[in-house]
């Protein structure tokens, strides 16, 4: 008897195994298969050749090129504006969303939710032209500033220096910072802060021991997502400098469009390995504890 | 209609007047600009009516568009029915998927472009219909989470099953039950998908292809003031066509679950 069911069991786990794969997996096929041919295998792609030397052999030539100068320089001063922007945006961009979305009418809340969107998808020639108009050397706000007395000019400032690049950014990293961290405020409950108030915490206890550690995680998570956008942005850097501050996606885009030539070909590839790899410490973290958040914030 | 009431709160106010500050004088800056008429003097629209009358203008902006709607259907047509699928048999296969739809997060789009130069075969680097499924791929992080939080919020299994016992087979379900209940989410997820395609300028322009943000660059380099004045319209457009698409959606199902 055991025999029997040991027989005819093992053909019916099997065909339950493949009609199980063919149910888990059929329906899902048309995303997996675009994101599988578009997605994944370009980047699987991107990372063999890194390690491809000129005759296509392996090797790591590629990578140690890409951490020795003017590359080096471009990975540091990328990492700078993406760390600075995002910590410059981070404060001001949680303080906004917090009032926006506990005082603002709902009106208001949807009004910046669009603006946001958009604000945070500029980049490239409209946004810098915005910037020249306002504070390029014959910029409207550069004049006002000039009358009250600050020439922003007598110094080294230009809109295509780090400074410069770093005061732009921050108009597309304010509103993402107030796109991203708005949830978690939205979850903040009200009940809590009644209870606790009904237990007798002041304003301020509330906000020590309740509020900012509830919201700090997901602050740290906004963070690094800026962190990230600021530090691969790509086409404002492109429209702002003109060779002058080496950073790693315009190096990138200099190899790839066969501007700038190097000795190993598949130099650019290293290039954006190392970048998914800096990026990804940024993302992961911070899709880590969105997931975490995500718990309570229902 | 009811007149909106209006509460002042002094920390809101404040918080809006800088945010508005720092948003405001960069952009009408740059509307100055695009107004000025150097040759007769004063302000005028000649650099948007010169803007409009390029013959390359219509084409692009054309171009872009019909680019964002074919990215726009493919992102519904793959990720309604799969998500819905997901949310019904609440298969293994969804921890795999959810971490997929998030991962174009983590590759910066300047490496993702290198990617794509090396690996495609010429017929898809040939057609410029390789630019939708590439900004799909960009979007896939929100809109699969627009769509996934629509469909967390509503009551799924009951409905489906009510709309196929009265006798709805799959694609009416999805087309005329489930789409529907959750309107606020589809919309949400094209608005944001349209916005993003319509701009995106880092993958079209490394992949050598030419739409409305790459064409801008280019008049840049021979009528100044006619780029700023197209610029001035490549941020007004998209804001237009999400705040129509954003304010016709109710509401409540705009806000997913609360």
């Amino acid at each position: 008897m055991t025999l029997k069911v040991i027989e005819e069991g093992a053909p019916t786990r099997g065909r339950a195994f493949l009609t199980s794969c063919i149910k888990n997996f059929l329906p899902a096929a048309p995303l997996l298969l675009i994101v599988g041919f578009f997605f994944l295998f370009p980047i699987a792609r991107l990372i063999y050749v890194s390690f491809l030397s000129n005759e296509n052999t392996f090797t790591i030539d590629n990578f140690v090129t890409a951490t020795q100068e003017p590359y080096r320089t471009g990975f540091l001063n990328s990492i700078k504006i993406g760390l600075f922007s995002a910590a410059i945006a981070a404060f001001p961009g949680a303080i906004a969303a917090y009032f926006i979305e506990t005082r603002g009418s709902s009106k208001l809340r949807r009004t910046i939710a669009v603006m946001s969107g958009v604000l945070a998808n500029t980049g490239g020639i409209p946004l810098a032209f915005m910037f020249y108009a306002a504070l390029g050397i014959q910029g409207q706000l550069t004049k006002i500033l000039k009358f009250f007395g600050w020439d922003l000019y007598a110094g080294t400032f230009s809109l295509g220096s780090f400074m410069g690049l770093l005061v732009v950014y921050l108009y597309f990293q304010l509103p993402l910072m107030v796109i991203v961290f708005s949830p978690a405020i939205v979850s903040l409950r009200r009940e809590w802060s009644e209870a606790a108030r009904n237990l007798g915490a002041s304003q301020l206890n509330y906000w020590i021991r309740i509020g900012i550690p509830l919201l700090f995680p997901s602050f740290i998570a906004s963070f690094l997502l800026l962190f990230a956008s600021g530090f691969s942005a790509y086409a404002t850097a492109n429209a702002l400098t003109v060779g002058n501050l080496p950073l790693t996606p315009l190096q990138i885009g200099g190899l790839l469009d066969g501007n700038v030539s190097a000795a190993q070909l598949n130099l650019g590839k290293a290039l954006g390995v190392v970048m998914i790899l800096i990026s990804a410490c940024a993302v992961i973290p911070y899709l880590a504890i969105q997931r975490r958040s995500a718990r309570w914030q229902k | 209609m009811a007149k909106m009431k209006f509460n002042f709160h002094p920390p809101l106010a404040i918080t809006l007047l800088i945010l508005g500050f720092f948003v405001f004088v960069p952009m009408i800056s740059a509307f100055e600009y695009s107004i000025r008429t150097p040759i007769e003097g004063g302000y005028g629209w000649n650099n948007y009516l010169w803007a409009i009358r390029e013959e390359e203008f219509l084409y692009y902006i054309l171009r872009s568009m019909w680019l964002a709607g074919i990215t726009v259907i493919i992102t519904l047509f793959v990720l309604v029915p799969t998500l819905t699928w997901i949310h019904l048999s609440n298969s293994k296969v969804r921890g795999l998927i959810d971490g997929l739809s998030l991962l174009p997060l983590v590759i910066p789009v300047v490496a993702f472009a290198v990617g794509a130069q090396i690996s495609f075969p010429d017929f898809v680097q040939n057609t410029v219909l390789e630019l939708p499924f590439l900004y799909f791929v960009l979007a896939l992080p929100y809109a699969y989470r627009a769509l996934d939080i629509g469909l967390n919020a509503i009551p799924l299994k009951t409905i489906t099953e009510a709309a196929r016992s009265s006798g709805a087979n799959w694609l009416r379900t999805i087309t005329t039950v489930i789409i529907p209940v959750i309107r606020g989410s589809v919309m949400a997820t094209i608005a944001l998908t349209f916005a993003l395609s319509l701009g995106e300028f880092t993958l079209t322009v490394l992949l050598h292809w030419d739409t409305f943000p790459t064409w801008v660059t280019f008049v840049a380099q021979e009528n100044i003031l006619g780029a700023i004045a197209i610029s001035m319209m490549s941020l007004i457009i998209p804001f237009l066509i999400l705040t129509i698409i954003t304010l016709f959606v109710p509401e409540r199902s705009t806000q997913g679950r609360k």
